[in-house]
């Protein structure tokens, strides 16, 4: 820590207003009048919905709530829960639980569960059905880690145009964790997949008060045995090396690495191996992209039935500036560090590029820590507004695939896949 | 007026109903259960509850019921709806295009299966398209 870090942090400044005589001292630095404004930037200010115009902030415009096991999250619906990060969280690489968003599609979700009662079943078409207590799938199976995005196939359906209704998402639906546990394929080779097996159903706890049967009653996934993306998919029981909180999915959450979080099964609890292709709601016709150049279409073609669609599956590359947010001036020709996250369900993220003039001119961000392919990836770069003005910054990531962003918006009636080039007006003000 | 006075004995009869099975799941499925809070209390983390040694986690789920616009139709979509989810699904939503009100509701009885007659879907529809479209939202 340098002098400057030192006398930033927290305790930094407090022991320097302790040692210059406390409260006095700070108006000597402070106007009154600034020291006045201090109000919570929601005590009234925001809007309750946006539309039918796009959502211009970074978050969804909720009130915050407290969930059981979270910080104070931004909220989209209490019954069943869903819940936004705000953007601050997303300033390091690994995103903390009790601030991880949440999202549940039926409005029964397991309040506990009791790890007596409770196994890991997987049956269906195998050689031998089996069932696994917490204990025996942490002692039985060799233990893995990996760092993981996990985002909702939704996150960001606020800035489509038109909009289309939905969880009406910020860019706050997802987060990146370190998770821990078994690999998907021991689980199958113990119970042996029969011949003639097509596919791989998920379920968890949850249910619906809707008939059985129907998408109400309840969450069914499914994936094809054939992806290579099973060969990568974990049975997580610890995030970030903590128990899941409920809300994230305890005892155990499948991890699909790359794959939008539709698939991350939470509170899994049956894993069925099916001989035929699943086409319940939640597959068919639920969480479908067009089979188009970046999943893109118009609400024409789909009306006129001209578009053929296929179920979600990898994350396009997406990249964010979490600070500065644009709350604040920056003072003209000071130095300050333009920070956020990439990532990109294709592979790493190889180059991180930003611009202050909307995206005409670019140059490269550095890039942060590497926790692997499925990971946020940190970036920084150092930006001096040279004059008082507004900026518009940009910031584009591109992967190891040669994907990059763009800066076309995207459209489909699920409103999925967004990842349009994120832009963030910063002004800079007159300074001495 | 025969009519109005229908509805909400059923959505009486519903929440009681709700109760009763709420009871009972909860002495043994220990899922979906919510209660009432109020937005803008943050209640700071306390020890663990003292669940029975093998469960974990709680907690019911805080209930933040939004204020829907008054009007003719809102008990009717606060009971129907409120069955199976929370009506922030309406309030959260960007301003709807008529049509698309009555696309969701019809959604919510095919492929959902929620179960509404046919004269008060189209009373849903009605007080979403009156009060939750681009022309006429206001709160």
């Amino acid at each position: 820590m340098d002098a400057t870090e030192r006398f930033l942090s927290r305790r930094g400044l407090l022991k320097a207003l302790g040692a210059a005589g406390g409260g006095l001292a700070l108006s000597r630095w402070v106007g009154r009048d600034t020291a006045m404004a201090q109000e919570p930037a929601s005590s009234g200010a925001i809007e309750s919905f946006t539309g039918p115009g796009a959502n211009q902030r970074w978050n969804s415009v909720g009130p915050y709530v407290t969930e059981p096991q979270k910080a104070p999250l931004l909220l989209l619906t209490d019954r069943p829960v869903q819940l936004e990060t705000p953007r601050h969280y997303f300033s390091t690489a690994f995103t903390p639980n009790d601030a991880f968003y949440v999202r549940w599609h039926l409005d029964g979700i397991p309040n506990n569960v009791d790890l007596k009662e409770w196994r890991l079943q997987i049956e269906g078409n195998v050689t031998k059905s089996l069932g696994f207590s917490l204990p025996e799938l942490i002692q039985k199976f060799k233990a893995v880690s990996i760092a993981a995005v996990n985002q909702c196939s939704g996150n960001s359906r606020s800035r489509l145009q038109p909009r289309v209704a939905g969880g009406q998402w910020g860019n706050g639906a997802m987060g990146n964790a370190m998770w821990t546990g078994v690999r998907l394929r021991e689980l199958f080779d113990a119970a042996g997949v029969k011949t003639g097996s097509v596919q791989v159903q998920f379920q968890g706890l949850e249910t619906g008060s809707g008939p059985k049967g129907m998408a109400s009653g309840s969450f069914l996934k499914s994936l094809d045995l054939a992806n290579p993306v099973l060969d990568e998919c974990v049975v997580a029981y610890l995030m970030n090396g903590e128990p899941l909180p409920m809300l994230n999915g305890f005892p155990v959450r499948l991890i699909v690495p790359g794959y939008f979080a539709t698939y991350w099964m939470k509170c899994l609890s049956w894993i069925r191996v099916l001989d035929a292709t699943d086409e319940n709601f939640w597959m068919k016709p639920g969480y479908r992209i067009p089979d188009t150049p970046k999943g893109n279409t118009t609400p024409d073609d789909v009306k006129a039935g001209k578009v053929n669609m296929v179920p979600i599956a990898k994350m396009p590359v997406r990249s964010f500036l979490v600070s500065p947010d644009g709350s604040s001036k920056i003072p003209a020709g000071m130095r300050v560090t333009l920070r956020g996250i990439a990532f990109s369900g294709y592979g790493r993220v190889t180059r991180v590029e930003i611009s202050d003039d909307g995206g005409k001119n670019w140059s490269a961000a550095k890039l942060g820590e590497d926790y692997g392919a499925y990971s946020f990836r940190t970036w920084e770069a150092a930006w001096t507004p040279k004059s008082p003005g507004k900026y518009t910054v940009a910031v584009r990531a591109t992967d190891e695939k040669g994907n990059t962003q763009p800066d076309e918006p995207v459209w489909n009636p699920g409103g999925y896949l967004w990842n349009r080039i994120e832009k963030q007006e910063l002004v800079a003000g007159t300074a001495g | 007026m025969q009519m109005n006075r229908r509805v909400p004995v059923a959505v009486l009869v519903f929440c009681f109903a709700l109760t009763l099975a709420g009871v009972g799941v909860y002495a043994e499925l220990q899922k979906g259960q919510y209660q009432a809070a109020t937005l803008g209390q943050f209640p700071q983390t306390s020890p663990s509850e003292s669940l029975p040694d093998s469960q974990y986690g709680g907690r019911a789920y805080p209930l933040y019921p939004p204020e829907l616009v008054a009007g003719e139709g809102k008990a009717e979509v606060e009971g129907y709806c409120s069955m199976c989810h929370s009506t922030r699904y309406i309030t959260m939503q960007p301003p709807l295009p008529a049509a698309a009100w009555e696309t969701e509701v019809t959604k919510m009885k095919k492929t959902f299966g929620a179960t509404i007659p046919d004269e008060v879907t189209s009373k849903i529809v009605r007080y979403l398209q009156a009060h939750y479209t681009p022309e006429t939202r206001k709160q």
